[in-house]
C-alpha cells in the first residue's frame, strides 16, 4: 500500500544509493576503512605490506576475533559477557595443569573447554532464572575465574608443555597460520549460522523486546542461556590456542580483553541496546582495530597514545551512528 | 449453540496481584466458529482473562479447559503449541527485522533449522494478501505505517493455524478500510471453525463482529448476551456499573484568560502546523487514535519535545521550553502516558512518589523536611483516598488506580497553572476513574487550565469542554462538549484514508528522552 508509493516518491539516484548503503551498512564502512588504513600504511611504510606483518597481525588477533563471535551473539540478545579474557586465561592455565599432570592432549582440551562451558552456564543461570543485571554478574564471574587462574598457578605461568601440544598453534597450511584459518572457519560459519538458522535468528527478537519475544512463544531464558554457554565455550577455546601457541598457560592473559572485545563489536555494529549487529560486523571491528594499533606501532606511536586513539574511535563509530539514526528518522 | 463443546473455558477463576484481586470467580467460555467479545472499563480485568488463557498467569482459584480437557497453560510458547494465538494491544515487533521475519518469529519455516526465506517470504504475502495488501514483506518493520504494523501483529496470531485467538483491540491503529478487512477475515476464520475472543473498546465493533459478548467490571463477571439480544445501552450499562456518567459533564461557566497558546508549531515529519488555545477554567481533550501523534504533541506543549518551527505562548509571552523543568518554571505540569516507566518510581515510597517534582516546596535553606513531606502525603492521601498500608510502602504494591491517584497527587504538588495529562485513568478502576475526573473538575473550576491527551473517546466525552481532534500529526477538526460522543470523535480521528506515515516509533522514542 504505502510502501510502494513511497519509492517512487523519492527513488534515489543510484550514486545517492551506494553513498546510503556505506553509510547505513556498517560492514561496508568498515571495510571502506580498512583497505583507507593499508593504502595510507603501505605508502608510509614498506613494512606494512610484509607477509610477516600481516601474519603477525592475524596471529594476534585471533583470541579477540573468536571470543567476539560469542559478544556479538549476546550483544544481539540484549546481554553481553565481561568474563571472556578471565575464562581465556582460566582455561588456557587448566589445560595446561591437565597436560603437566599427564592427561591426555585431547581429553585436557575437551575439559578445556567445558570448562569454559560452565562458565557460561553459570552466566547464564545467574542472569536469566536468578534475574542478575548482566553487569554485576559476569564483573563477578570474571573476578572469580581470574581468581582461580592464580590461586592454581600461584601467579606464574605454566610451561614445558608437551610438544605436540604446540601443533595447531604453530603450524601453516599453504603458508597460513592454521589458527587464522580456523578463525575464518568460526566466523563464517557463525556468521552464517547467525543469518539463517531459526535458533539464532531469535537472538535478534529477544534484543529487540524481550517481552515481545516471550509473547511470540520464544523461550527467552533458554536461548540467553545457550548464548552465554557458547560465548564461554568461544573464551575457552581462544584460551586452549593461546596456550598451544605459546606452549604456557597464562593466568594473567586476556586481561582487559572484554573491553578490547566489546569496544571491537560495537565499533562492527553491535549495540548494548540489543536487537542488532552481525558477525562479519563484529570481526571487521576487531580487524579494524589490529589494524590501527599494527599502524600506530609502525609509526611508533607510544602505547599510551594507542590508547587514547582506540578510545577516540570507538566513540566516534558510536556517535557517528547516532548522527545517522536521527537523520534518517 | 447448544452441544458444543467449548473451545476454551475459563471455570470460576480468581487471581490476584499482591493483595489486589484482579479477578474474581470469572466463568467464560468460547464456542468453536464464535467471535466472543469481551467487555469492560479499563481495570475490569479484561487483560488478565487473555493473559490467563494465553499461558502469562496462572490462576490462583478455578481452572482452565480446552476442548473439554483441563489443562494448565504453562508459558505463552505452550499456548501457542495448544493452537491458541494471541494479539496484544501493545505492538510487539522487532523494529529492525523484516515483515515477514516478524510474522513467524521464533516459527520460521526451517529445514534442519535453516531458514527458508523463499517460503517464509512466501508465506508471509499470502497471509497479508488476505488484507489486500501489498506491503514488501523484506522491509524492516520500523519503516512501517502504524496501522501496516498492527495488521502485521495480526498476521503473526494467523500464523500460527491457531483455533482459538485473543484480539486485544486489535484494531486501535486501523483505518475504517482496514477494520472492514480484519472483520471480512475474523468471518471466514470463524467459518472454518475457529473462536475468537475480542476485546474492545467500541461498541460498534462489538456489535457488528460479535455474536456473543461478556461483561466484566472490578474483576467480576456481570453478564453473558447474546449481541442479538442486548444493545449498546445495555452493555455499557453494566460496564460501568449504573452509573451515568453523561449527568457530570463539565460546566464551562468559569472561563478565563489565555494561559497556553501554540501557533503553528510544527515538527516536519512529526506534526504540523498544531495551533490551539488553552484557557484558564477549561478542561480540553486533545483526541486521536494510534499514530495520531497525540501524545508527541503534548511533548510538545511540555518542553520536553522541541518543536522545529511556531511560537508558544504562556499567559501572552512567548516562551522557548527546551526541558520539563522549564516548563515547569512557566506553570506547566505534565502527567505522563506511561505510569509504570515514566511517571513513578517505583521501588520507592508513596511518599517519595508524591513529592519528587515539589521538592523545592518541603526545602528550606537546602535542608529537606520530611516532616513537611509527610504532611503532604497524608493530605493527598486523604484527598484521593488512596489505599496503601502506609506511605512508606513502595508504590508498586499499590493498585493501578491508587498509583495513578498518586501520579496525578504529584504533580497538582507543583501547582501548576497549566496540566497537561495523558491518559489519566489507563488501566485504573472505575472508582478511581471517577475520583480523577472530579479532582480535574475542581481543580479546573479553581482556575487551572487542563489539556486530556486520551484515545478513550467516551472518557473525552464526558470529561471535557471541547476536543481537539489529531490524526497523523495535523488538527483536523474541534468538536464542542455538546457534540461529543464516542463515535462522532472516532470518525473524526480515524477519516476516511490514511496517508503513509514515516518511523514514527523512532520519533516518539527520541520526544522520550
Amino acid at each position: 500500500m504505502s510502501l510502494q508509493t513511497l519509492d517512487k516518491q523519492d527513488a534515489p539516484s543510484l550514486m545517492s544509493k551506494v553513498i546510503s548503503a556505506c553509510l547505513h551498512t556498517r560492514e561496508i564502512t568498515l571495510l571502506l576503512m580498512i583497505l583507507g588504513i593499508v593504502v595510507v600504511m603501505s605508502f608510509v611504510t614498506p613494512y606494512f605490506l610484509s607477509a610477516s606483518n600481516f601474519r603477525a597481525v592475524a596471529v594476534g588477533m585471533t583470541p579477540t576475533a573468536i571470543i567476539v563471535i560469542g559478544m556479538a551473539i549476546l550483544l544481539a540478545s540484549g546481554g553481553f559477557d565481561l568474563s571472556v579474557g578471565s575464562v581465556m586465561a582460566l582455561s588456557s592455565t587448566v589445560v595446561a595443569l591437565l597436560l603437566l599432570a599427564g592427561v591426555p592432549i585431547p581429553v585436557a582440551v575437551v575439559l578445556g573447554l567445558v570448562l569454559g562451558a560452565v562458565a557460561g552456564l553459570a552466566n547464564g543461570i545467574l542472569i536469566t532464572v536468578i534475574g542478575i543485571n548482566p553487569l554485576v554478574a559476569t564483573l563477578g564471574t570474571m573476578s572469580i575465574a581470574r581468581g582461580i587462574a592464580l590461586v592454581l598457578t600461584e601467579g606464574f605461568s605454566v610451561s614445558s608443555l608437551p610438544p605436540a601440544f604446540g601443533y595447531i598453534g604453530k603450524a601453516s597450511l599453504f603458508g597460513i597460520p592454521l589458527l587464522v584459518i580456523l578463525t575464518l572457519s568460526l566466523i563464517v560459519l557463525f556468521d552464517l549460522a547467525v543469518r539463517h538458522t531459526r535458533f539464532f535468528r531469535q537472538i535478534y527478537f529477544i534484543g529487540a523486546n524481550e517481552k515481545a519475544a516471550m509473547l511470540s512463544g520464544i523461550a527467552v531464558n533458554r536461548v540467553r542461556i545457550i548464548a552465554y554457554i557458547l560465548t564461554g565455550t568461544l573464551a575457552a577455546l581462544a584460551g586452549v590456542l593461546l596456550a598451544s601457541r605459546l606452549m604456557s598457560g597464562t593466568p594473567t592473559a586476556g586481561n582487559a580483553l572484554e573491553l578490547q572485545v566489546l569496544a571491537a563489536a560495537v565499533i562492527g555494529g553491535a549495540s548494548l541496546r540489543g536487537g542488532e549487529g552481525t558477525i562479519l560486523g563484529a570481526f571487521l571491528g576487531v580487524v579494524f582495530v589490529a589494524l590501527i594499533n599494527n599502524a600506530m606501532t609502525m609509526l611508533a606511536v607510544s602505547i599510551y597514545w594507542q590508547m587514547i586513539v582506540i578510545g577516540a574511535v570507538l566513540v566516534c563509530a558510536v556517535a557517528l551512528d547516532m548522527l545517522v539514526r536521527r537523520q534518517s528518522a | 449453540m447448544s452441544k458444543k463443546t467449548p473451545l476454551i473455558e475459563l471455570q470460576t477463576v480468581s487471581k490476584s496481584f499482591g493483595s489486589n484481586k484482579v479477578i474474581n470467580h470469572v466463568d467464560f467460555e468460547l464456542l468453536p466458529g464464535e467471535i466472543h467479545a469481551l467487555v469492560g472499563e479499563n481495570g475490569a480485568g479484561k487483560s488478565t482473562c487473555l493473559g490467563m488463557m494465553y499461558g502469562l498467569h496462572q490462576p490462583d482459584a478455578g481452572s482452565i479447559s480446552l476442548s473439554g480437557k483441563k489443562t494448565v497453560i504453562d508459558n505463552p510458547a505452550h499456548a501457542q503449541n495448544l493452537g491458541i494465538g494471541c494479539v496484544f494491544q501493545e505492538l510487539s515487533l522487532a523494529g529492525g527485522l523484516s515483515v515477514a521475519e516478524n510474522i513467524f518469529a521464533g516459527h520460521a519455516p526451517a529445514t534442519f533449522g535453516i531458514v527458508d526465506w523463499k517460503k517464509l517470504r512466501r508465506r508471509a504475502e499470502t497471509l497479508l494478501g488476505e488484507f489486500n495488501l501489498s506491503i514488501d514483506v523484506t522491509a524492516p518493520v520500523d519503516k512501517l505505517p502504524i496501522s501496516t504494523r498492527q495488521v502485521v501483529e495480526i498476521a503473526k496470531a494467523l500464523s500460527l493455524n491457531s483455533r482459538v485467538i485473543l484480539l486485544d483491540e486489535p484494531t486501535s491503529a486501523l483505518t475504517p478500510d482496514e477494520v472492514d478487512a480484519l472483520f471480512t477475515i475474523l468471518r471466514d476464520l470463524t467459518r472454518r471453525g475457529i473462536g475468537i475472543i475480542y476485546v474492545s473498546h467500541h461498541m460498534s465493533e462489538i456489535f457488528s463482529i460479535a455474536d456473543r459478548v461478556t461483561v466484566l467490571r472490578d474483576g467480576r463477571k456481570i453478564s453473558t448476551h447474546k449481541t442479538s439480544e442486548t444493545s449498546e445501552n445495555e452493555v455499557v450499562t453494566e460496564m460501568i456499573g449504573g452509573h451515568v456518567p453523561a449527568s457530570v459533564k463539565h460546566a464551562s461557566d468559569a472561563i478565563g484568560d489565555v494561559f497556553l497558546e501554540a501557533e503553528a508549531l510544527s515538527f516536519p515529519g512529526v506534526f504540523e502546523d498544531i495551533s490551539l488555545t488553552l484557557r484558564s477554567g477549561e478542561i480540553v481533550g486533545l483526541a486521536g487514535l494510534m499514530g495520531s501523534r497525540r501524545s508527541v504533541i503534548a511533548k510538545a506543549l511540555a518542553g520536553l519535545f522541541t518543536a522545529r518551527d511556531g511560537v508558544l505562548k504562556i499567559k501572552g509571552a512567548p516562551v522557548d521550553l527546551r526541558s520539563l523543568s522549564g516548563a515547569m518554571k512557566a506553570g506547566i505540569g505534565y502527567v505522563p502516558e506511561e505510569r509504570k516507566t515514566d511517571g513513578l518510581f517505583l521501588d520507592h515510597s508513596v511518599r517519595d512518589n508524591l513529592v519528587a517534582a515539589s521538592l523545592k516546596k518541603h526545602t528550606t535553606h537546602g535542608i529537606f523536611s520530611t516532616a513537611s513531606a509527610r504532611q503532604a502525603t497524608q493530605n493527598a492521601i486523604e484527598r484521593f483516598s488512596v489505599k496503601a498500608a502506609s506511605q512508606d510502602t513502595n508504590i508498586r504494591f499499590l493498585s493501578g488506580g491508587n498509583q495513578q491517584k498518586i501520579m496525578l497527587a504529584k504533580w497538582l504538588e507543583t501547582e501548576p497553572d497549566i496540566l497537561i495529562i495523558d491518559e489519566p485513568t489507563k488501566g485504573v478502576d472505575v472508582g478511581a476513574k471517577f475520583q480523577i475526573h472530579d479532582e480535574l473538575r475542581k481543580k479546573a473550576a479553581d482556575g487551572m487550565a487542563v489539556l486530556v491527551v486520551s484515545s478513550d473517546f467516551p472518557e473525552l466525552a464526558t470529561l471535557t469542554d471541547r476536543i481537539i481532534v489529531v490524526r497523523e500529526g495535523r488538527l483536523v477538526g474541534e468538536i464542542g462538549a455538546e457534540m461529543a460522543t464516542d463515535d462522532s470523535i472516532l470518525n473524526l480521528a480515524a477519516g476516511v484514508e490514511a496517508a503513509p506515515q514515516n518511523t514514527l516509533h523512532e520519533v516518539e522514542r527520541s520526544a522520550i528522552q
